[in-house]
């Protein structure tokens, strides 16, 4: 899944790195083009028009994103999940279940099956019962929520930042910190994540917790994000080198060199601000990424302990009762299929926004 | 008194041991073999008559042909090394094909009648002398090998030796090295060390004699029964043959079967095809009608029980050993299943120890007893379909071993409700002596047991206890908990013969210890207990030590288990042979 995301963004942006020059002559028409489509939005027209040739890129790509329909959509659903997530204590306390009560009275004392249709679905319970314990379905679903999304933007901040960093050095020092940056991201990318992560989450669980971390699920929520986010920079790291290697050529950069402009300086005030739009773009599709693989690892046994719900361990426990109470399988699997493809449809229109093509479509 | 045998592993999990239960009276060893010369009769005769029955039912007459087979999710046998299996199933299925013993259990429905000793290769079920501290068994003649070569004393002199070979017998029946009249140094090491090794053969072979067809057993203390003990362990191996580990995956067979392909892994299989040396009259015991048996592995557990549930084409000769929790409203509320399905207590108490080492206060140990939900346990394993509350280690089916122990009706001060009572357990924890708040519960990680570790947190939250789950590979687990369990660990056993000196001296002084209890007074009434010739006397013995290691809550047990299966519609007869909580494989058929 990491890979598959990173080819369609490292081709588009290997082009982005070649069309940078462009970008600059394509926003002002991109500007022009947006205004002459869509004619009908008569303040926004107005607008337009009237700042053509003021507007930022930023100001430009708002604008494209406040058109379109998909991006609008899906980021009030993501907005929904995310505040279903943050809120999620509320929520629960307010329709009066819990992740955690065992409730036996809604179970077949033969056999521990939920008593009705939907998995003892109920006013108390409205999307039914967990069989067996008679745990809240709805109530574990919104906390396994917060912990997949803390674990996802968690290691995409990590990656951001780790990419970021690498990437811009890697770019402008070129040489042997060049090589030597470009081999350890050779390096990572070889090794066989999946089977580290699985391989190592006993040992070095217990070494973060040695080292501090509280014992169980935050030891166990730390690794996760560190591995995601250690595995997961040179992606971003190549992409931003590819950017960096191009700026570092442009006038603004000589002019700041000639200035006698500290590279750090030029690093982070002068190169830094032009790379956002491509960083932007990956931290939204990485996301959805990191939400899946959350999934695929608590389903592998290396997520959150028992008895903190997860995505993943939700959808493995419903494969044995998958023909009796389909909703076990179809409920998770529903919401993480939506989340997804949000974060992606959200994540292709910060795309489509800041692709100075994207106008002349 | 039992030996070590850690590190043995569990497909189901929960323990092994090869088990029995029901009451099975018999200490005179004259009472034995007389009975039990007319039980072999009567397994023949009584199955049978099964067989006419079911093959009426089936509509077919001629049971004998055909395959059956066996859908597993295991990926292998544990061992096929006569001296290394210990779990009931394995002893059951490799007993009934490819593994002769001197005695066996009568292949027949019912407690007793399921658990009462027959003569397999031995002509009756063995005559003890000197006070039962010497026992004889004489083998029929026309025993063979596969390749035909006869089976002579010798050769069972030689596999029970193999019990010496530390390396190699470990984690499989000991009893031999426990009984047998050879020296033990101070840790408890034999002063034999296996045919290998050689160390001490001349001790060996004073303490196992042959003198012609009869096999002679010198003990080092009177042992009633004995000729229980050598159904497991005790079987030949060809003397002299090159029998080190390697012996495991490819054993001469002096059953019906022999094997004729063993590959593991998802995708294998052991088949098991007639073998043309055995001899029929040498065996009354099997009656050996299919022509071959196949157990596939690597096979879904949901996967297996569909395909014997739909019984088309060869699925028909299938069958399962176990049924998940979702399967069982499907298997039991519907009556096309009724004739072929299995619901019935197995040999299996499920308890968590309790480690003594690491929570020494009695008070402390009750107290996390008394505020566990049991009935929430209960009713995540199956409900009524996993079994019911136990009050000890003892299970009821064992027979006259067993007596209520009062455990939760008064015997900790008050009683304790299903659900648990954490009123109870915090009064508890204050008398106690600095216990622990918070405690670690190690147990085998699958899905029914992170719901259940989920339980333990929730009830004993209710009583200030703080617990951490601790999932370990399922594979692996009993080898961790040995070396370092922690507070708790889940854990299950059964009793190897219908006598509690198979429970509770390996649960609580030596074997399989999970709890670390090492008390000396208890221990010295464990001794008495085991020694005692008079059965009803030891009977009582051991229904007070199970009170008392119920008080001192060395476990929390948690449940009596059933056992529920599935057979295929051509699959017969069908009923639980209670010694292994097995299917019946010797008198198996294939209805044509």
């Amino acid at each position: 899944m990491t890979q598959g995301g990173d080819e369609v963004t490292r081709e588009s942006y290997s082009n982005g790195a070649a069309g940078v020059a462009r970008r600059c002559v394509d926003s002002s028409q991109g500007g022009l083009g947006v205004s002459q489509v869509v004619p009908t939005q008569d303040e926004a027209q107005v607008a337009d028009v009237a700042d053509v040739k003021g507007r930022s890129l930023t100001q430009i790509a708002w604008g494209r994103l406040r058109r379109d329909k998909t991006f609008i959509i899906s980021t009030i659903i993501l907005a929904f999940f995310l505040l279903a997530a943050i809120f999620a204590p509320v929520i629960t306390g307010f329709l009066g279940v819990d992740p955690y009560s065992l409730d036996p009275d809604v179970l077949d004392p033969a056999g521990g099956k939920p008593i009705g249709p939907w998995g003892g679905a109920s006013w108390e319970h409205p999307l039914g019962v967990e069989w067996g314990t008679g745990r809240d379905i709805f109530a574990r679903l919104i906390y396994g929520l917060r912990i997949s999304l803390l674990i996802a933007f968690s290691a995409t901040i990590l990656v951001v930042i780790l990419g970021t960093l690498f990437g811009i050095i890697s770019g402008y020092a070129r040489g042997w910190v060049d090589a030597s940056i470009g081999r350890l991201m050779d390096l990572i990318l070889a090794f066989p994540f999946f089977l580290i992560i699985l391989a190592l989450s006993g040992t070095m669980t217990q070494r973060l917790t040695d080292l501090g971390v509280p014992e169980g699920n935050a030891s166990r929520i730390t690794y996760l994000i560190l591995v995601l986010g250690i595995f997961g920079w040179p992606y971003l790291a190549r992409i931003v080198r590819g950017e960096v290697l191009s700026l570092r050529e442009r006038e603004f950069v000589e002019s700041a060199v000639s200035l006698g402009a500290s590279t750090p300086r030029i690093l982070f005030r002068e190169i830094l601000p032009n790379l956002w739009a491509p960083i932007l773009v990956y931290a939204t599709l990485l996301l959805p990424v990191y939400v899946a693989t959350e999934a695929v690892l608590s389903f592998l046994g290396v997520g959150v302990l028992p008895p903190d719900p997860s995505f993943g361990a939700m959808l493995g426990a419903s494969t044995q009762y998958w023909t009796l109470v389909p909703s076990y399988l179809f409920i998770p699997g529903t919401l993480l299929v939506i989340i997804v493809v949000a974060f992606n449809l959200a994540g292709d229109s910060v795309r489509d926004a800041l692709d100075p093509k994207a106008a002349t479509r | 008194m039992l030996k070590y045998r850690k590190g043995a592993a569990f497909a189901i999990g929960i323990a092994s041991g090869a088990l029995v239960l029901a009451a099975c009276g018999g200490s005179s060893s004259g009472g034995d073999s007389s009975s039990s010369s007319s039980g072999g009769d009567s397994s023949s005769s009584s199955s049978g008559g099964d067989s006419s029955s079911s093959s009426s039912s089936s509509g077919g007459d001629d049971q004998a042909g055909g395959t059956l087979t066996i859908l597993t999710s295991a990926e292998q046998l544990l061992s096929l090394d006569p001296q290394v299996i210990y779990t009931g199933e394995d002893l059951a299925f490799l007993g009934a094909t490819i593994m002769r013993s001197l005695t066996a259990y009568q292949v027949a429905p019912g407690d007793t009648e399921g658990t009462t000793l027959v003569p397999d290769m031995a002509t009756d079920t063995g005559s003890a002398s000197n006070g039962g501290q010497t026992w004889s068994f004489t083998l029929r003649d026309g025993i063979t090998w596969e390749d035909g070569s006869p089976v002579t004393c010798a050769d069972v002199a030689y596999g029970t030796s193999r019990q010496f070979d530390t390396g190699l017998a470990e984690g499989g029946p000991v009893y031999a090295v426990s009984y047998l009249d050879i020296p033990v140094d101070e840790e408890g090491n034999s002063a034999y060390a296996g045919p290998a090794d050689g160390t001490g053969q001349d001790l060996f072979d004073k303490a196992v004699t042959c003198d012609g067809n009869t096999i002679t057993f010198n003990l080092n203390q009177p042992v009633p029964d004995f000729n229980y003990a050598v159904t497991l362990g005790f079987s030949a191996v060809p003397a002299g043959m090159a029998t080190g580990e390697e012996y495991a995956n490819k054993p001469m067979s002096n059953g019906p079967y022999k094997i004729s392909e063993y590959s593991k892994g998802a995708g294998g299989k052991l088949v098991l095809v007639r073998n043309e040396a055995w001899n029929k009259d040498s065996d009354p015991y099997r009656l050996a009608l299919p022509d071959s048996w196949v157990i596939d592995f690597g096979i879904e557990e949901t996967v297996g029980e569909q395909r014997v549930m739909q019984s088309s084409g060869d699925d028909a000769y299938a069958m399962v050993q176990g049924l998940t929790t979702a399967a069982l409203p499907v298997v039991f509320e519907d009556p096309q299943y009724e004739s072929r399905r299995i619901d019935a207590f197995d040999p299996y108490t499920i308890y968590a120890a309790v480690n003594a080492e690491k929570i020494p206060d009695e008070k402390c140990r009750q107290a996390i007893g008394v505020a566990l939900d049991r009935d929430a346990l209960l009713l995540n394993a199956g409900g009524t379909y996993a079994g019911t509350l136990a009050d000890g280690v003892v299970k009821p089916n064992i027979g006259i071993d067993y007596a209520p122990t009062g455990l939760w009706d008064g015997l900790l001060g008050q009683p304790v409700p299903g659900t648990g009572d954490p009123e109870f357990a915090k009064k508890l924890l204050a008398e106690g002596n600095n216990c622990p708040t918070e405690i670690t519960v190690d147990y085998g990680q699958t899905e029914d047991n992170d719901k259940a570790v989920a339980i333990w947190v929730e009830s004993l939250a209710r009583a200030g206890i703080t617990v951490k789950p601790n999932p370990i590979e399922r594979g692996q687990y009993y080898g961790v908990v040995f070396k370092d369990g922690n507070e708790i660990m889940f854990g299950g056993w059964g009793p190897d013969w219908p006598n509690a000196s198979t429970v509770i001296p390996p649960l609580f002084v030596q074997g399989w210890n999970l709890s670390k209890v090492d008390d000396k007074e208890f221990n010295k009434q464990v001794q008495a207990a085991s020694v005692e010739l008079d059965r009803e006397t030891q009977a009582a013995m051991w229904q007070e030590l199970d009170k008392i290691a119920a008080q001192k809550m060395w476990t929390v047990p948690t449940r009596f288990g059933r056992d529920q299966r599935l057979a295929g519609t051509g699959v017969g007869p069908i009923f639980s042979w209670a010694a292994y909580g097995s299917y019946p494989y010797p008198i198996m058929y294939a209805a044509q």
